[in-house]
């Protein structure tokens, strides 16, 4: 049996003045991956602002639950320590906090909220060392401000790294494949399936058909225009590759 | 005015240049008053009503007190209410502390020192403290001792309801050679809702070659008036750093004035500010280059929340034949809120040419797509808030030296 894990109906939202989402209905059950792809400016990051409650995007309607709760209803931290997890596409600088301070605050955050036991130094070094090895991440970054001068393949290695840290039940995935080389790639995508299981589910937003033949998905969705446009399973991507977004793109 | 200037009896008049000197402050009052909003040095920085409030001036300790806690080594000096509180603290060899007025009495030095530094005329509040002149310690570091642990000066306040007025006078000697850290710690414990108000002043020398790291932290109960002047005088390859933490008090200033008085002179004068509610604080200081190849660098850093108010007026002053100088000024305030609020006067006064001067000044908010970033890993608000604040101030008390000083520091920034 299906368990919906997110499921957003009608919803509508806007930045500014500008409405951006518009009509946008998907459910993710348990344990699916779904990918999202669409032309540029369509407005797939915005979805993943609103999903994790960014300041200024601004809900018109429409409805959002995760787990049977309303998750616009909280707050971007109580959705986090929810277990909805951002890799961002474009992942913030954070001069002055080191990595490891940072990814104590927010381990023990979400085990908190967990009713869980704080981790104390020792185990928290052992986590950050298990998971860090898998995603080469060393001791050097980690002491490092939170991704102050990291190239962007680093940056969006660190993020998988917080994720494989964090564990979040759902995870989106904006771009997490932008700026990689390929043997970064591979870890990243080695990461990501590392944490896929039969109750995990992922939103993985991006351009490029090629990490999807490393983090295969359940599903494929055309994203354009504020919402999604054609669905389909993994062969949908293909046919992207081949023949772009023209059918689905309004004339302007 | 009439109820700081008390007609009170202070032991020590017998002894005539002690007395001339508080004669001199109390004159010297008189002709300045309490500054108010036109007086130049004073206008961002309003003393509360002094004149309305009834201060008591005590002499005695009505109760013994513990002295509050530091989390280092150090030799402890302990003051309640701004009177002495003798405690048993083993002093290495080569190092003499003395109540002020025991040294006044019985070490003839004291008078080569004590108000040879402070310019009553320009301070009217050090002119007040030199009228009142009695309780305070006199520290003397002999030639070429290095001490190995810092003297820890605690004022620890009481006072739940009296209005207590009190002035401290330090004067601190370092001879050729020495080295020294010297702490200052303003504190109080229990319910705290008097308006009470410390005065402080201190005079330090410091010799050639000699070496002194001065800290404060300014934790004073929040109705609670707090001024300080520390005037300086450094000689040849002698150095004065100092870091000042103010987070208490209702109006606090931390005034400093450093004078580097031979050639190769140096000083940091670094200072960190963190606030909410009403509180205004001020960090006013003014570095005097009067030698060749002098350095001078201040690092001044805020974080003002609520409707407060943090107040910066920086000065350095490069005497004609002082070349080769250098003199660095910077200050950064973070704004919490739309109330809160920062003025900033930064002066040069620049006499000498083949000099290299520097000022600058920023203020910013918190970064929302930090805090985001940070909430959105499932760190509360709060907290990421909390972080930011913390980093903000990172570069500033990440010059100070001593590793377990610099950690009571971080500890007192995340405790507000
Ligand atoms: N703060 C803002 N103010 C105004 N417009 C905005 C704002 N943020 C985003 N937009 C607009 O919303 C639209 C959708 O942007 P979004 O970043 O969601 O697109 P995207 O699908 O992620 O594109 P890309 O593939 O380039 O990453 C764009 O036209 C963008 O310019
Ligand atoms: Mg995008």
């Amino acid at each position: 049996m299906k368990i919906p894990l997110l499921e957003i109906e009608d919803l509508y939202a806007r930045v500014g003045d500008k409405e951006i989402i518009k009509g946008f209905n998907l459910t993710i059950n348990e344990g699916e991956v779904h990918a999202v792809m669409g032309p540029n400016g369509a407005g797939k990051s915005t979805l993943s602002y609103v999903l994790t409650g960014k300041p200024g995007y601004e809900i018109i309607s429409g409805s959002v639950k995760f787990k049977g709760k309303d998750l616009l209803a909280m707050s971007p931290e109580e959705r986090a320590r929810e277990g909805v997890f951002l890799i961002m596409q474009y992942p913030v600088e954070i001069p002055g906090v080191p990595t490891s301070t940072f990814l104590k605050h927010s381990v023990n955050a979400v085990r908190k909220h967990h009713h869980l036991p704080e981790l104390d130094t020792m185990e928290f070094i052992k986590l950050l060392r298990e998971e860090g090895k898998k995603l080469g991440i060393d001791n050097e970054m980690l002491k490092r401000p939170v991704n102050v001068g990291f190239s962007g393949g680093e940056k969006k290695r660190m993020e998988t790294f917080q994720m494989s840290i964090l564990k979040p039940d759902f995870a989106i995935l904006d771009e997490a494949d932008s700026g990689l080389d390929i043997d970064a790639l591979k870890v990243v995508a080695d990461g990501v399936n590392a944490l896929r299981n039969e109750k995990r589910s992922m939103l993985v937003i991006t351009h490029y058909q090629r990490l999807l033949n490393y983090i295969v998905p359940d599903f494929v969705h055309v994203f354009a225009d504020g919402h999604i446009v054609k669905s389909g399973d993994k062969n949908l991507a293909l046919e992207l590759e081949e023949k772009g977004y023209a059918e689905f793109v309004r004339e302007k | 005015m009439a109820n700081l200037v008390q007609d009170i009896k202070l032991i020590g008049n017998e002894i005539l240049w002690f007395r001339q000197l508080r004669e001199n402050g109390l004159e010297a009052f008189g002709r300045q008053g309490i500054p108010t909003a036109k007086t130049e040095a004073w206008k961002y920085t309003k003393p509360r009503n002094l004149n309305t409030d009834d201060f008591v001036i005590e002499f005695s300790l009505d109760e013994k007190n513990s002295c509050p806690k530091v989390p280092f080594d150090g030799y402890c000096i302990c003051f309640s209410n701004g009177i002495f509180n003798p405690a048993q603290t083993k002093l290495p060899q080569g190092v003499e502390v003395l109540p002020l007025i025991e040294a006044v009495m019985f070490n003839s030095e004291t008078r080569l020192f004590l108000g040879k530094l402070t310019d009553v005329e320009k301070y009217p509040f050090a002119a007040l403290n030199s009228s009142y002149m009695n309780e305070g310690v006199f520290i003397r570091i002999d030639k070429n001792v290095s001490l190995k642990k810092p003297l820890v000066l605690i004022n620890h306040t009481t006072s739940g309801n009296k209005n207590l007025f009190f002035n401290l006078r330090n004067l601190i000697v370092l001879e050729e050679g020495a080295e020294a850290e010297f702490v200052e710690y303003y504190t109080y414990s229990g319910d705290v809702k008097s308006r009470y108000f410390a005065n402080v002043v201190n005079e330090v020398f410091i010799g050639r070659n000699s070496r002194l790291n001065h800290y404060k932290l300014q934790n004073e109960a929040f109705k609670s008036d707090h001024i300080a002047l520390t005037t300086v005088q450094v000689k040849r390859d002698g150095e004065y750093n100092s870091f000042c933490l103010q987070k208490g008090a209702d109006i606090g200033r931390n005034e400093t004035r450093v004078i580097l008085k031979e050639e190769n002179a140096r000083t940091n004068v670094d200072a960190a500010y963190i606030m909410n509610g009403w509180a205004t604080l001020d960090t006013t200081t003014d570095v005097e280059h009067l030698a060749p190849y002098t350095y001078s660098g201040q690092l001044v850093k805020g974080v003002v929340g609520g409707d407060a108010k943090g107040v910066f007026q920086g000065k350095i002053h490069i005497a004609p034949h002082a070349v080769k100088t250098e003199g660095r000024q910077l200050h950064k305030a973070l704004l919490l809120t739309d109330t809160a609020e920062i003025d900033c006067k930064p002066e040069l006064e620049i006499f000498a040419d083949d000099v290299k001067c520097s000022h600058g000044a920023a203020s910013g908010e918190l970064d929302e797509e930090q805090l985001f970033y940070m909430q959105s890993r499932g760190i509360g608000r709060e907290e990421a808030k909390q972080m930011l604040i913390d980093a903000y101030l990172d570069d500033v008390v990440n010059h100070i030296a001593n590793e377990k000083i610099k950690s009571w520091f971080k500890e007192n920034i995340q405790a507000k």
